[in-house]
């Protein structure tokens, strides 16, 4: 066993932190103890670190997650999760109501006190929401990368979407394209492509249209001041949102070749 | 192994979107942001959704979420947008990595402000540090253990032990620097 020498200040220095933590085993915790009695820079050294422990365990702000996020995450996390079977353990079994029911918690009722309108129409809707939810976050943000063109715009995303965007429409003098941005849209992510209309905004956000319902033609729909327009197109799911009128989203979806005159989209 | 990877599945289900709040609390020290941080995070629950045949249950999945966060983090943020990092990917910081933390506790005065630090001159202090830095830091204040802060941090414990003594010494510097 240990016979050597009482350690020294170098020796004890960089053992403190195990010493507080008690991850110090054996001989070697009394002999940092024995040499924190006997030396008072090291004392002070060792007062110092428990002082910044505290300060970080107790004064360090602590970040939590906007509700917001959360809420996108349940959504994303239902999608995702699908209808997994499996064989749960009697453990599991005793707890999978109350965590489906927590998970349904974050997804319905914090919506609703939030006073967040309510998705209605199931996923549907929540494409919708999404998308209101998304613009708002682009407008407030910026788009990535400033138009000079489709031909700039569209091969920006290469490499960060598992996707091609198929979008065709350059923009024009009544719905210049301004610029680009890849989004997080429930829980992939999307191409998103924003248009100008006088003084407003229109996004186009392009997405994975797979796990998902989206209307059979193009849909109109309104929330909270905003008008989308959503229809799919293969595997691809697009969504229209802005404040102007529903007209403009219908004459842009028109010049984006959304699908023909099916739900008031008109060429 | 085919209930094994069901099971690791069931348990990222069940109990993943429990760390949503403490996977952006250290997306937020580490992006410096709100909305960075909202994107990092939903970047993590992406990719862990998409891996979760790769997690082992039964063992800290609040770990391995961190390190996918942290991965998403340097592979992404750092590459694309730059990084609030001060120093190199392998030190705290060049310039506090022989910290002369002791020196400003001469007396127990100097101890006194340490005990004092107020939030913000800590958070400050905190976001100085480089991605490393804040790192070992914020995950052991998460209770990881060092074997576990070194398989998010994909490095060795001892090297562990060594980011976390410099963090923490960089981390009194600054502090000082404040009360001066």
């Amino acid at each position: 066993m240990r016979t050597s020498p009482p350690i020294d200040c170098t020796a004890a220095r960089p053992l403190l932190l195990d010493y507080q933590r008690g991850r110090l085993t054996g001989p070697l915790h009394g002999e940092v103890h024995a040499h924190l009695d006997g030396c008072a820079a090291c004392a002070r050294e060792e007062l110092a670190e428990r002082a910044l422990t505290e300060a970080l365990e107790r004064r360090l702000p602590q970040h939590a997650a906007p509700v917001g996020l959360k809420r996108r995450l349940a959504a994303s996390h239902l999608a995702s999760a699908g209808p997994t079977v499996t064989r749960p353990s009697p453990w599991r079994r005793a707890w999978i109501p109350a965590l489906a029911a927590a998970v349904l918690l974050v997804v319905v009722a914090l919506p609703r006190l939030a006073e967040l309108p309510g998705t209605g129409r199931g996923s549907e809707g929540r494409v919708a929401a999404e998308a209101v939810n998304d613009h708002l976050r682009l407008l407030e943000r910026g788009v990535s990368v400033a138009s000079g063109g489709i031909h700039q715009v569209k091969p920006w995303f290469a490499g960060k979407l598992d996707f091609a965007p198929v979008v065709d429409f350059a923009g024009d003098a009544e719905f210049p394209l301004e610029g680009g941005a890849v989004e997080y849209f429930l829980d992939r992510k999307a191409a998103a492509f924003v248009y100008g209309r006088r003084l407003h905004h229109i996004t186009l956000f392009v997405v994975r249209a797979e796990g998902l319902r989206w209307p059979a033609a193009p849909e109109a729909a309104s929330r909270r001041g905003f008008n989308t327009l959503t229809w799919r197109q293969g595997e691809l799911g697009y969504v229209l949102v802005s404040d102007v009128d529903a007209h403009d989203l219908t004459e842009l979806a028109a010049r984006l070749g959304s699908g023909g005159p099916a739900g008031g989209v008109q060429n | 192994m085919g209930d094994g990877r069901t099971s690791g599945r069931a348990e990222i289900a069940a109990h993943a979107l429990a760390y949503a709040d403490t996977l952006y609390n250290l997306a937020r020290y580490l992006t410096g942001g709100a909305a960075d941080a909202e994107d990092l995070v939903q970047e993590t629950y992406a990719r862990a959704f998409g891996a979760a045949d790769q997690y082992t249950p039964g063992t800290n999945l609040k770990a391995w979420l961190f390190r996918i966060l942290r991965n998403a983090f340097l592979s992404q943020y750092r590459r694309q947008r730059g990084s609030p990092v001060v120093g190199t990917l392998d030190t705290v910081d060049p310039r506090m990595s022989e910290a002369p933390a002791t020196e400003w506790l001469r007396d127990d005065l100097e101890l006194d402000r340490l005990r004092k630090v107020v939030a913000g001159e800590i958070e400050q202090a905190l976001l100085t540090l480089t991605e490393e830095g804040r790192s070992v830091i914020l995950l052991d204040l998460e209770g990881l253990s060092e074997r576990e802060i070194a398989d998010v941090m994909a490095c060795a414990v001892g090297t562990v032990k060594s980011r976390l003594s410099r963090a923490r010494a960089a981390l009194r510097q600054r502090l000082q620097d404040y009360a001066h």
